[in-house]
């Protein structure tokens, strides 16, 4: 008997997940659809098929610019983030240190900010380095990019951070043991193993970055990226008829990319669970295996 | 063997005290002084801003003290009213999130077998699609002429739009819920998979039925997650103003947007600043009261 | 033993972590080619004085030498000696040869030589043909060897072995502590060897170091402790032990004599300057004791009445609990045979022991 659920309760509990499967595919599905639609509108009725929208959206220097500003930012801050975190993780599981509760409070805390106020204190923040302190730090793409390693930085640090407890201190000390010295311990051992996390946390942090609208808009200044530029021509009553179609791309790309992600990650995964995967009533010279 | 494992690791694991204590200085600096210059000094700042006599775009006048911000905001106008409002939209997005979430959670962690963490992928790849293509999205489906509206026509049921469902509140509980329901499955997942499952074998065991091992054993467990969860969701909503601002239409008007047009529109960035600390006192609250349930690390795996 | 002679000199070394002093005031000198064994209950300073041999801890005070420099300070990078962890600690993304290799290449040992020291490492632990494994596809006493491997190939000045069969099973173990044996002498490499189990250290050691709370109870071979055990406490981890509270009656040359009764009695060599009247406490070993049913004398050893309280068979030997006349609890350990198979519950017996199987233990 199955403790946890009966099996009307079952069959009750894969209804609801095919129901949020449903809710959560639907909308992209429909978007696909009309990324198809020869209607200018974004709407009914359905006037034919077309791969207009397609070739449109390739021309719009305006919006091409955006995405490509959009990429660059993202593939910046998500490098900022990533080695900002990976020392931070490292302090964080492997160090005992005064105020550590403090520190990891404070590294974790813009997860809990909302953006609407983290936007505007970078907003007075910048505009005061700019008009009182005479620093030359124009609104643009580095302030964006500056924003968007604060708001990353925690997602990183949790993506790393538990890899990190799962290397056992041993394999550190081990390589040491041998003559390695910290450097050297760090590079061929412990970050060929973090790898797998450090990859999750860049990929995080740039997904983060490219679809961040919030801050964007406060510490933007003149420069359009992609949330900025959907943003714009969201807020006109009909948008675009290019959207979809610049939709289904997008989505598709960031879908493969954070698939790709997560099976990558669980296949290297392995490398630290199995470290008996075999059993010692083997013989020793029986082939064994592979596990 | 087990009890000298125990008691063995203490001493590698407090050597870290001491002399290492330079290398963790190095490790922790730049990340620390990154957050401290561009998330607790804007705080401060923005803080200083609401009850320094400032105003405007010339932010050179820091010596002045004026509460009068804080007055105005705190009682008179709409906005406490707005505060509250948005409290309650707030509540109402996130319950409808855990509530959605929730059977899903326990499918996946307590049911699903090993094909639960493929199924949890499945949920979760939305989430880290582009939120603002989701809203674009909506807009197709529950808009004047969107799918829905075009269905009921084409069918006889209503001879024109139904209004409600675009540029209401309606359209944000829909919008909001559907960004969040794949996040508040995580930690809800999390909790109720590390859960043991033994304690529910032996709830049945001791002849509870199963709807009174979940109210007793079950969902008492799963609460950190369920209120990790609920809080992830909030506290992000309290301050929204993009969902309402795109489908939300007049009555849509959160809290969130408020502050967004001091700065923006009213270019009061005193008022602004006023009502931006008192989210930030108002999250302070919450994560006081809440705080020993958000296990962040549960979310991030 | 002076500095030049000992592989590895502990002097006076003391470590605290906070509130616990971990290591007190120990002093050892381990001799080249020796295997010495720290013994004792978990938390008794053993891991710890072994990991500030490594370097992975700095004593807070005394001194450490290796082959007569003193190492503390000395990161574990440049001190001559290598470990096996209690888990092994294999590199996994390493096949089984680099992880065997990582130290010579760390040492910039030419490629050719180290296939060479590799190859003869795997031949060494009976694993041949296993370089290109990857660890995770080893069972555990496979992953042991490489462990060793890895450590013995960069021909250290001496190997450390931090409860290294603790997580195998009790057949393979034994199997591991013979190989183990087998490679020492093989390489004359001295071993530190740490664990908690006696047979272990028992079986393998040269001398054995029993550690609690952070001192030295006792340091001697394997037959001294187990025969002679300093203290209590070395009696009781030690094996099974009768620990029985006398009062002196009179002494005899350096034998200290209690008269429990006309013809009972308990002689204790060593104990000849004790003032009669004093108490002492008395070891004996279990399997040094001779049940006889009815009466038997003894010249000069130890001879002493009382009644079967309890018959455990264990296989090979039958334990017996014994209720002395004189008010003690005695075990004793005989091979089972025809005449322990005859000895019931209730049954009154004499023990007996000779004269150099009791021994004095001094309280610690």
């Amino acid at each position: 008997m199955n403790v946890a659920v009966s099996k009307g309760g079952r069959r009750l509990l894969w209804l609801s997940f095919w129901f949020l499967v449903i809710f959560l595919y639907a909308p992209i599905l429909i978007l696909i659809i009309f990324s198809f639609n020869a209607r200018e509108l974004v709407s009914f009725p359905w006037e034919g098929f077309t791969t207009r929208w397609y070739r449109e959206f390739l021309q719009n220097q305006v919006l091409l610019d955006a995405i490509r500003s959009s990429a660059s930012i993202a593939a910046i801050s998500s490098v900022v983030t990533t080695v900002l975190a990976l020392p931070a993780s490292i302090a964080m599981s492997r160090r005992r240190f005064f105020a550590k509760g403090l520190v990891s409070g404070m590294l974790l805390a813009p997860l809990v900010i909302p953006l609407v106020v983290l936007g505007t204190a970078l907003l007075i923040l910048f505009n005061y380095l700019q008009k009182v302190a005479g620093i030359p730090i124009e609104l643009g793409w580095l302030t964006i990019t500056i924003a968007h390693v604060v708001i990353a930085l925690p997602f990183a640090v949790l993506t790393i951070v538990p890899r990190m407890e799962r290397i056992p201190v041993a394999l550190e000390e081990a390589s040491r043991d041998l003559g390695a010295d910290a450097w050297t311990a760090f590079r061929t051992v412990t970050f060929p193993l973090l790898a797998p996390a450090v990859l999750s946390a860049y990929l995080l942090s740039f997904v983060i970055s490219f679809d961040e609208v919030v801050l964007a808009s406060f510490v933007g200044g003149q420069t359009t990226t992609f949330p900025l530029y959907l943003w714009s021509q969201l807020r006109l009553p009909s948008q675009l008829p290019q959207l979809p179609a610049v939709a289904v791309v997008v989505l598709a790309i960031s879908g493969v990319v954070v698939v790709a992600a997560e099976v990558l990650r669980r296949r290297t995964d392995r490398t630290l669970t199995s470290s008996t995967a075999v059993p010692d009533d083997i013989p020793n010279r029986v082939e064994v295996r592979t596990a | 063997m087990a009890a000298a494992e125990a008691a063995e690791p203490a001493p590698s694991r407090r050597r870290r005290l001491g002399r290492r204590a330079g290398p963790t200085l190095g490790l922790l600096s730049a990340p620390v002084l990154w957050v401290g210059l561009f998330f607790v000094v804007p705080v401060v700042m923005i803080a200083t801003y609401s009850i320094a006599g400032i105003s405007g775009l010339s932010p050179n006048d820091l010596t002045s003290f004026s509460l009068t911000p804080w007055k105005d905001f705190l009682f008179e106008g709409p906005y406490m009213g707005l505060f509250w409002k948005s409290v309650r939209m707030s509540s109402i997005v996130s319950v409808t999130s855990v509530v959605l979430a929730y059977p899903v959670a326990y499918l996946l962690a307590l049911v699903a077998g090993r094909r639960k963490y493929t199924l949890l992928l499945i949920i979760i790849v939305p989430f880290l699609t582009s939120y603002l293509l989701r809203v674009l999205a909506f807009r197709v489906i529950l808009g004047d002429q969107g799918v829905i509206n075009t269905a009921l026509e084409t069918l006889g049921v209503v001879d024109q739009p139904v209004g409600w469902l675009y540029y209401s509140q309606f359209a944000i509980y829909a919008v909001l819920s559907y960004v969040w329901v794949p996040f508040v499955a995580l930690p809800i997942f999390v909790s109720l998979e590390s859960m043991n499952t033994q304690l529910l074998e032996a709830s049945s065991d001791l002849g509870a039925s199963r709807l009174r091992t979940f109210v007793t054993v079950t969902l008492p467990l799963s609460m950190p997650g369920v209120i990790a969860a609920f809080i992830f969701v909030f506290i992000p909503t309290l301050g929204e103003y993009v969902t309402p601002r795109l489908v939300g239409g007049p009555g849509g008007y959160m809290f969130g947007s408020a502050i967004e047009s001091a700065f923006t529109a009213g270019l009061d960035w005193q008022f602004g600043s006023a009502m931006s600390m008192f989210l930030v006192f108002a999250v302070g609250v919450l994560i006081v009261v809440f705080g020993r349930y958000l296990n962040t690390r549960a979310v991030a795996e | 033993m002076s500095d030049v002679a000992a592989a590895i000199s502990i002097q006076r070394v003391s470590k605290r972590f906070g509130d616990v002093v971990a290591v007190r005031d120990v002093s050892l000198d381990i001799a080249e080619g020796e295997f010495l064994t720290l013994l004792g209950p978990s938390g008794c300073g053993k891991t710890t004085t072994m990991r500030m041999v490594a370097g992975f801890e700095e004593p807070d005070a005394g001194r450490i030498v290796l082959r007569g420099d003193d190492v503390v300070g000395v990161p574990p990078n440049k001190r001559e000696v290598n470990m096996c962890f209690q888990h092994y600690a294999l590199f996994p993304h390493m096949s089984v040869g680099n992880n065997i290799a990582y130290g010579l290449k760390l040492k910039k040992v030419s490629k050719a030589d180290r296939h060479k020291r590799v190859d003869e490492m795997l031949e060494l632990v009976g694993l041949a043909g296993y370089a290109s494994r990857k660890p995770a596809q080893l069972s555990g006493g496979q992953q042991q060897r490489v462990a060793l491997a890895r450590a013995l190939v960069n021909r250290p000045a001496a190997l450390l072995l931090d409860e290294p069969l603790g997580a195998l099973d009790v057949k393979l173990r034994k199997q591991m502590q013979l190989e183990l044996k087998r490679i020492q002498h093989e390489l004359r490499t001295t071993f530190v060897y740490v664990t908690h189990d006696q047979e272990e250290a028992l079986s393998m050691s040269d001398r054995i170091a029993v550690m609690k709370d952070g001192v030295v109870e006792q340091l001697g071979t394997p037959r001294d402790v187990y025969e002679h055990p300093a203290t209590p406490f070395v009696a009781d981890f030690v094996g099974v032990l009768n620990a029985l509270a006398f009062r002196v009656d009179e002494t005899s040359g350096t034998d200290a004599i209690m008269r429990l009764s006309d013809r009972d009695r308990v002689v204790v060599p060593g104990g000849g300057s004790a003032a009669p009247g004093s108490q002492l406490l008395v070891a004996v070993r279990p399997e040094r004791i001779r049940v006889h049913v009815g009466d038997v004398t003894t010249n000069g050893g130890s001879r002493i009445t009382g009644r079967v309280d309890d018959v455990i068979y264990l296989g090979t030997l039958t334990q017996f609990h014994i209720a002395t006349d004189a008010g003690t609890r005695i075990v004793a350990h005989r091979l089972s045979d025809e005449d322990t198979a005859g000895i019931d519950h209730g049954q009154a017996v004499t023990l007996t022991w000779d004269r150099e199987d009791a021994s004095i233990l001094h309280d610690g």
